[in-house]
């Protein structure tokens, strides 16, 4: 009896213990911080995290620190990049089995291409050139780049290869003077307001960015030949503009945008991609729940067998949000809270193999030490939440 | 594994009911009314109800944790199970069919068992190793099982006071559990020594537990008193299986919040027991339930 008891023994499942996990990667450095930016995927099935480091003083610019995970978010590996790649962005660029990401220089501010294996290790720094890297774009395994070249106060547009070679360049001006120069500047050394700057491609193949032009945090529409956009969608100077766009069909997005501390989420929302209009005139649905100027994140992936746009936010009870909408109609379909206790911060989400999500954040261990975190849901948590 | 549950049940189930068929040939010279009194007080019927306390003792069959460290030993997170700490308690209905000196025994119980860990976390600034901050995590278990436990049970010798020893197995529904989750640090980073005790988190904890089985086995006597037996017994019971949901390990957004997840786990108890057990056949007014078995 006690042989067939045995015989009879709940295994383990490797396919369990892949398919839902939380982690929190910690260091038992005092003075440590980490705040991730994006997380890929791997091929082996595992993900890797580009993430900022805080650089002992007097750095005025964050580190850049790249972490390898197994499929059950075990540690593999980290790489604490020297100090001569600051300020690095996302997303992770994938293209020919490598993944991409651009950083700056800290004594000329200049842009730096670097090249990871999937076991994250640095293989290659290219130099792109032009000054303070803001927001990148995986453009077929091209890179649209967005920067801000201090000198001439431009937004600057680029498409760059994996070779770090400039094949296309539009720049559009900030404004004179100093007063957004300084919003920049406060950015990139986090000292201030962190601005959603983006740059992506319409399903009509225009470039877009979403940044300062002409003293407003505007949507700028460009073909990358020509010197005027051809089209902008203004913000209110500051203080209000888009938080984050994911281009559905047509001029037809799924947006979020900010005002005066406000956040609306815009499922389904038509943008004029021609001539001049306004963002605060778009309305939207307003979540009290949010942060002021929430950092929004917009996924489209398929649950249920139907396609949905993915919304991951900060709320104020210090959990990562999830909401999720039909991508036809903009119907909502349901949330799904993360984290609870300690802070939790939304940094990045994507999409994994097995029909699940990896949510990538910051939380606050004891409250004090910020640490990386990584929440995969499985495919049944998704079904669950967003019917 | 429902077809195994259900196999170990039909064996259990078979077994008594083979222990049922046996009947013993009436001797030759036996008068027909003394064979018919020998048969049936060669069998009986017990009922009974039972009461006590356990302490109960995990096991970590896989370990599993949220904090995952970079820099550090993994082993310096790991969960430290205390043995046998606290009190749980248990009530049990008795039924007993006794055959020429065993008994077959069906005890469906409820049991309430606690068990619980600590774990410890320590940061230490490498600049200033007067800065760090310690943290303790204290979890206290309760988990509440409806059990159904069938013994063999065999008393080796006596008439009014009779040792016995038992050996048995059970499958254990889960009815409920709860966590009770307590951090208390010591900051010695903020200019001073702070010393900081949270009040506890208590939360379900329900759906990271599951129904499980295993074996149980112990000693005990009982004392004839009339015509109804009292009844004392120790029993260690332990789980054969995960007695952890591995589907829902990670689902308490309230308990992954502080960085804990449940690991596999093995259940041990110490079950002492008391009650009184009554008989359920009579010869006569006279007849005594000892007189024979």
């Amino acid at each position: 009896m006690l042989l067939i008891a045995a015989s009879c023994s709940k295994k383990n499942d490797p396919q369990i213990d892949s398919a839902k996990f939380v982690r929190i990667y910690d260091t038992n450095k005092f003075d440590a911080s980490y705040s991730p930016i994006d997380v890929k995927q791997t091929p082996d099935s595992g993900y890797l995290i580009l993430a900022n480091r805080r650089l002992p003083d007097p750095n005025f610019f964050n580190g850049t620190y790249l972490l390898k995970v197994d499929k059950l978010g075990a540690f593999v590996s980290e790489l604490e990049v020297p100090d001569d790649k600051v300020a690095p962005i996302g997303p992770l660029l994938e293209a020919s089995g490598k993944y991409y990401f651009f950083s700056m220089a800290p004594g000329n501010y200049q842009t730096q291409l670097s090249e990871v294996a999937t076991d994250g290790t640095i293989t290659k720094t290219l130099p792109v050139g032009g000054s303070y890297p803001s927001a990148a774009f995986n453009d077929a395994g091209n890179f649209v780049l967005l920067r801000y070249d201090n000198v001439a106060k431009q937004s600057v547009v680029s498409l760059v290869n994996p070779q770090g070679s400039t094949s296309k360049s539009v720049s559009f001006t900030i404004g004179e003077g100093n007063g957004v120069e300084e919003k920049f500047i406060s950015h990139f050394t986090r000292t201030g307001r962190q601005f959603p700057f983006q740059v992506g491609k319409t399903s009509a193949g225009k470039y877009f960015f979403n940044g300062f032009y002409k003293y407003t945090f505007s949507l700028v529409f460009t073909d990358l030949v020509n010197k005027d956009p051809l089209g902008v969608a203004q913000g209110q100077q500051a203080d209000g503009g888009f938080s984050q766009l994911l281009p559905l069909e047509g001029s037809r997005y799924a947006a979020a945008r900010f005002n005066f501390g406000d956040n609306y989420l815009l499922p389904s929302v038509t943008v004029n991609e021609n001539g001049i209009s306004s963002i605060v005139n778009l309305g939207g649905n307003n979540l009290p729940e949010l942060v002021q100027n929430a950092p929004v994140k917009i996924l489209s992936l398929k649950v249920n067998e139907k396609d949905i746009v993915l919304y991951s936010s900060n709320t104020k009870s210090k959990q990562i949000a999830l909401f999720g909408y039909d991508k036809t109609t903009g119907t909502f379909l349901g949330s799904h809270y993360l984290g609870f206790s300690n802070p939790f911060e939304i940094a990045s989400a994507t999409p994994t193999t097995d029909g699940g999500l990896a949510v990538c954040g910051i939380t606050y261990v004891a409250g004090k030490f910020s640490r990386i975190c990584l929440f995969k849901l499985s495919k049944a948590d998704l079904s669950n939440s967003f019917k | 594994m429902r077809k195994c549950y259900l196999f170990i049940l039909v064996l259990l189930l078979s077994s008594a009911v083979l222990a049922q068929e046996k009947r013993p040939p009436i001797p030759f010279n036996t008068s027909r009314k003394k064979a018919n009194a020998n048969q049936f007080i060669e069998q009986q019927w017990w009922l009974g109800f039972k009461a006590g306390i356990n302490w109960a003792k995990a096991s970590p069959i896989k370990r599993y944790t949220i904090l995952t460290p970079i820099n550090y030993d993994a082993s310096l997170v790991d969960k430290q199970y205390d043995s046998f700490k606290e009190i749980g308690f248990q009530t049990t209905i008795e039924i007993t069919y006794y055959y020429h000196g065993f008994y077959f025994s069906l005890q469906p119980s409820y049991i309430n068992s606690i068990f619980t860990y600590s774990n410890q976390l320590k940061w230490v600034n490498s600049a200033n190793a007067n800065e760090s901050l310690t943290q303790t995590y204290s979890q206290s278990q309760k988990v509440e099982y409806a059990d159904f436990p069938f013994f063999v049970k065999y008393d080796i010798t006596g008439r009014n006071l009779r040792p016995f020893v038992q050996l048995g197995m059970f499958y254990s529904v889960l009815l409920n559990a709860q966590k009770s989750v307590t951090v208390s640090s010591t900051d010695v980073a903020s200019g001073g020594t702070n010393q900081i005790d949270s009040q506890p988190l208590i939360t379900g904890a329900k759906d990271t537990f599951g129904n499980y089985w295993g074996f149980t086995g112990g000693a005990g006597a009982t004392y004839q008193m009339g015509n109804v037996r009292l009844t004392f017994e120790a029993n260690y019971r332990q789980s054969l299986v995960n007695i952890v949901n591995a589907k829902n390990r990670f689902s308490n957004d309230r308990l992954s919040g502080i960085g804990d997840a449940q690991d596999d786990l093995n259940l041990k108890n110490i079950v002492v027991s008391a009650g009184v057990l009554f008989p359920m056949r009579y010869l006569s007014t006279s007849f005594k339930s000892n007189d024979r078995n």
